[in-house]
């Protein structure tokens, strides 16, 4: 248990190193920006405690706000997504999974995906909308949301294959 | 009574969520008004720290394009030098008076000052574009004061730690400054439309104001810059939401994606002029 808590803390600083240093400067078309660190929401334990989920949600949004000057933005979209994180892991994967029971590539493609799926786009549209409140047309703001959805999915399958697989490997 | 509470408890999480959120929002709402707090945003020390790493990083790999910017840089102002030699020359001779009764008056105190600074971080992803530099109050870096780089107009300072500054660039909803033509007088107003990062727009110039590609757009009155600053030249025409006035697109000189070194820029007679300005408004 003490090493799962350690890797999720890895998983956290690396995510938020990432997306500040390298993933939020990248603009591809002028619309995509890949958003990363939703994926740490999709690593924690299926039956990990809920204030646990809540509150690290609300920190990491925090700490990205702080790095890219937008305070309460992304603080917001993450805790709001983490409160419907069980719901929708209810929906997606089956009940008797045990509690430890960490979604990926390696044990559940096909859920893993969807699951991603749900939970990437509800978090980058509550983000765009917050940010866009007043100033865009809606036409721009969906076409944003669904560039910078794709692009970060993407991502998220291309990683999670890669980090978990040759973990696997190496424990058989 | 008893139902009320087990209610509560079993879905404190629910509440504690919508507490943070409530706060989230919170912040989203105050970060508008003008007396935010310096510390949560990219100024503070830990963040600015950071920033100042990573930026070390990437101009170093960026040295060799920025190193021949400022040879061109230079060899064009080596020559303007040679050209003004020329002409003192020309005039230093035997039969007019000494240039030494030319000499500049020492008390005289130029109105603008600049101070280097150096970008360490820049963002323009999304919406709220930002720039920050490693100059702040100590360096005698106050709000409101104008950045330049070697190309052009950068943008505004908006907030001040000690060590370093956030500047609203051009490509930010937010900015707006007025601008002209270079052969004409009439003013326009530049703001950015949030689509393309080398590209801003002038609106509000009037209807006979004629214009081609190419032609260079300058600043005009402001309290923030000297005029005649480079900001960009006409793109093409844009689209106007009155007839009455015509709207063109501005390549921006300043390529933002490879900032580095900037200028900002002191006005040393800023404070008296606001405060006559000021006087006259009561």
């Amino acid at each position: 248990m003490k090493i799962s808590y350690l890797h999720e803390l890895l998983l956290f600083l690396l995510l938020i190193l990432l997306q500040v240093l390298l993933l939020s400067r990248i603009s591809l078309f002028g619309l995509a920006t890949p958003v990363l660190y939703g994926y740490f929401l999709l690593k924690l334990p299926m039956g990990r405690n809920l204030f646990f989920v809540i509150f690290s949600a609300f920190l990491l949004g925090l700490i990205i706000d702080i790095f890219l000057n937008t305070p309460g933005m992304n603080a917001a979209a993450t805790t709001l997504v983490a409160m419907f994180r069980k719901p929708l892991m209810e929906l997606f994967f089956e009940k008797e999974e045990f509690a430890g029971f960490v979604p990926g590539m390696n044990n559940a493609a096909a859920p893993f995906v969807r699951f991603a799926l749900f939970t990437i786009f509800l978090h980058l549209t509550l983000l765009y909308f917050i940010e866009s409140f007043t100033l865009f047309n809606l036409g721009n703001t969906l076409l944003r949301i669904i560039t910078s959805g794709v692009s970060s999915i993407l991502l998220i399958i291309a990683i999670d294959s890669i980090i978990y697989r040759r973990k696997s490997g190496e424990q058989s | 009574m008893r139902n009320l509470f087990n209610f509560i408890i079993r879905n404190s999480h629910w509440l504690v969520a919508i507490l943070l959120v409530a706060f989230s929002f919170y912040l989203v709402f105050a970060h508008n008004s003008y007396q935010r707090s310096v510390y949560l945003t990219s100024a503070n020390r830990v963040t600015g720290w950071f920033y100042t790493v990573s930026g070390n990083l990437s101009s170093f790999l960026l040295l060799k394009k920025n190193n021949r910017e400022l040879l061109e840089r230079n060899a064009q102002l080596e020559q303007e030098l040679y050209a003004w030699k020329a002409e003192r020359d020309s005039l230093d001779r035997a039969d007019t008076p000494s240039l030494e009764a030319f000499v500049a008056d020492s008390l005289f105190l130029p109105q603008f000052g600049f101070i280097p600074a150096e970008v360490v971080n820049l963002s323009f992803s999304g919406v709220n574009n930002f720039i920050t530099i490693n100059k702040g109050s100590k360096q005698r870096v106050k709000p409101d004061m104008g950045v330049i780089s070697h190309r052009g107009v950068v943008g505004v300072v908006s907030h001040v730690s000690a060590n370093f500054a956030v500047v609203i660039p051009v490509i930010n909803p937010k900015f707006r400054l007025s601008a002209r033509l270079k052969h004409s007088e009439n003013n326009g107003s530049l703001s950015w439309d949030g689509r393309n990062i080398r590209e801003a727009q002038v609106q509000e110039l009037p209807r006979h104001e004629s214009f081609r590609e190419g032609d260079t757009v300058m600043t005009s009155f402001s309290r923030i810059f000297p005029k005649n600053l480079i900001i960009g030249t006409v793109s093409g025409r844009g689209e106007s939401a009155d007839d009455n006035f015509v709207s063109f697109n501005l390549q921006l000189a300043t390529d933002f994606y490879t900032l580095q070194d900037v200028l900002v820029i002191e006005d040393r007679f800023f404070e008296e002029q606001k405060a006559l300005e000021t006087m006259m408004q009561r």
